[in-house]
């Protein structure tokens, strides 16, 4: 499966591509900050989107909200993020197919991951 | 006029002087009075004598002692008149001429008729002037009462509401005081005292709200910043664990391991305090439905049988079939899995904890999560529930088994949201007993009223 990775925190992006490479068996595309993902996501095309919360730029709703205006729809988008407040899960929730908290372990991304995109029936 | 009391004192000491003044006229006007029925005693007897003197017939039989006093009344007498008619009375009876006496006498009978006439007037308005000066006095008095009592009614017992009024006021609804415009009076003293005690609260409050907002901000960032490093770190050690990097060898492996283990209890620790801030800022709101007791409790228990394997300690639920709670199910499930892996920590191992609930006489549920630990000495007690004070007990070995020390904070602070009491009983060397309240709960298999004394029903 093809995997858009946009973090703005290099770590993160390190250790979240190993996890989704190592033991989910993904191939995965990094992008650092809301821009570079959102020209990424308009030009290539993806299996699965994963956003970080905050990135600089853009943040990850207002690209996900900027691709489904610009026509990407079919791809499911998935949220990561550190925020905890009920209020920003339920507008992750609104926009994207899903949401994984941060701090996760591996094996529970790769979970998660295929159990909201069996659940959104495009995990293909 | 400025003060109440001067007031009041003023109209006190008017209303006494009238009352002195009309009350020292009619004494006055009294002994004026007992003066003139004297007078007109006198001259009834004038009277009576002269009529007497006037039917003798011999003068000479007259005693010397109504002599005398024909002379006294002549001397006594001060109008011209009555002085006249007497010593020409008394001259007659001196000279002893039988016609002249009488002539004299009835002149005599007359003039003391006519002075006894206006005499009689007289005091008769004396008597009204007297019956008036008392009525003034009584009227000063009562109306002095009147207007003292109208002050104090106006002044003082109404003001006096008022404040009683807006401190209540104040209690309920904070921001609701003030008098804007004090009275000018003594109770307007009062007045601005509570404006400036209120004014005082109400500053405190803020900068205490100011305070919890800057607290609950900094726990916000402060959280967020510590999970994103978090983050990577538990990521590597997990992928490192987990072997897909390459092979370990033992020794390696352990170390990741315990930094596997630590970091957990780091997040666990965050997540913790950034639960304990959310619920003291009010930020937590509760979504309250109505709950099956055993379904909760039952799915709390299925979350714990991890920790029940690792301490070897068994949990006994009680089962209550068609209690039901209104509660929000996750805290509910928070509360008690504080509760019950607080006692499989501290329970020794082949032992059992023990849950119940209990409908009680006085309204709420009682729920008690019963161990066999070691106990919690008496003054410590109310320690347990403050943040990072496990008491003296000895914390457990197992990394994984220790606790954050705001388990027991967060259960109290949840049970207080839902209305609801908690505590702890124990003995040192006899286990615990951690027990708290549910206010509103309903037993769906009984119909009987009297046995849900408490279970409110929510539209």
């Amino acid at each position: 499966m093809r995997i858009l990775l946009a973090e703005d925190d290099p770590n993160i992006a390190t250790v979240t591509q190993l996890c989704l490479e190592k033991i989910g068996g993904h191939e995965v595309v990094v992008r650092h900050d809301g821009e570079a993902a959102f020209d990424t996501a308009s030009r290539e095309p993806f299996d699965l989107i994963i956003l970080d919360g905050m990135m600089p730029k853009k943040n990850g709703l207002q690209v996900a909200i900027e691709l489904q205006a610009s026509g990407v729809v079919g791809t499911p988008i998935i949220f990561l993020s550190a925020k905890t407040e009920e209020s920003d899960i339920e507008e992750f929730l609104k926009v994207g197919s899903g949401y994984i908290a941060k701090p996760f372990d591996p094996q529970t991304i790769c979970d998660q991951i295929d159990k909201i995109l069996g659940k959104d029936g495009s995990g293909s | 006029m400025k003060s109440v009391r001067l007031k009041v004192h003023l109209v006190l000491f008017g209303t006494l002087a009238g009352v002195l003044a009309f009350g020292y006229r009619s004494y006055e006007l009294k002994n004026e009075f007992v003066r003139h029925q004297s007078a007109m005693n006198k001259s009834l007897e004038i009277q009576s004598t002269a009529l007497t003197l006037s039917q003798l017939s011999n003068a000479a039989r007259l005693p010397q002692s109504e002599f005398d006093k024909l002379r006294e009344w002549q001397r006594e007498v001060t109008s011209p008149e009555r002085k006249d008619a007497l010593s020409s009375l008394t001259y007659a009876v001196s000279r002893n001429k039988k016609v002249d006496i009488q002539r004299t006498s009835l002149e005599v009978a007359k003039v003391e008729n006519q002075y006894f006439n206006k005499t009689k007037a007289q005091s008769e308005e004396l008597l009204s002037q007297i019956e008036r000066s008392i009525a003034l006095s009584l009227g000063c008095g009562i109306l002095g009462l009147l207007i003292v009592g109208y002050i104090v009614r106006a002044r003082v017992f109404r003001p006096l509401d008022r404040l009683s009024r807006r401190m209540k006021d104040f209690l309920v609804d904070r921001y609701s005081f003030q008098f804007s415009h004090p009275d000018a009076s003594e109770l307007g003293e009062l007045q601005r005292t509570f404006n400036s005690l209120a004014q005082r609260v109400i500053n405190s409050m803020d900068e205490l709200k100011e305070l919890n907002q800057t607290k609950s901000e900094f726990l916000n960032i402060a959280s967020h910043e510590l999970r994103t490093p978090l983050t990577s770190i538990k990521g590597s050690l997990n992928l490192i664990a987990s072997g897909v990097m390459g092979e370990l060898n033992p020794a390696c492996s352990r170390l990741v391991k315990i930094a596997e283990t630590e970091t957990d209890r780091l997040i666990r620790l965050i997540n913790d305090l950034l639960d304990l801030a959310k619920i003291e800022t009010g930020k937590l709101p509760l979504a309250r439905t109505w709950h099956s007791w055993d379904a909760v409790v039952a799915k709390t228990v299925e979350g714990l049988l991890g920790l029940a394997h690792e301490t070897e300690v068994r949990i006994k639920a009680d089962p209550i079939p068609g209690l039901e709670v209104f509660v929000d199910h996750d805290r509910l499930q928070q509360i008690l899995t504080n509760l019950i892996s607080n006692a499989l920590k501290f329970s020794p191992k082949g032992g059992w904890v023990h849950v119940t609930a209990e409908i009680t006489d006085y309204g709420p549920l009682l729920v008690k999560v019963i161990d066999q630990g070691p106990g919690i000495a008496p003054e410590d007690c109310d320690k347990v529930f403050q943040r990072f004070r496990q008491g003296n007990a000895p914390q457990p070995q197992n990394a994984l088994l220790k606790g954050t020390g705001l388990g027991l904070p967060i259960a109290k602070a949840l049970v207080n949201e839902h209305g609801g009491e908690i505590g702890v009983e124990s003995e040192l060397g006899k286990g615990s007993i951690f027990w708290f309240t549910l206010p509103q709960w309903r037993d769906e298999e009984s119909s009987s009223e009297d046995r849900k004394p408490n279970s409110e029903r929510v539209a």
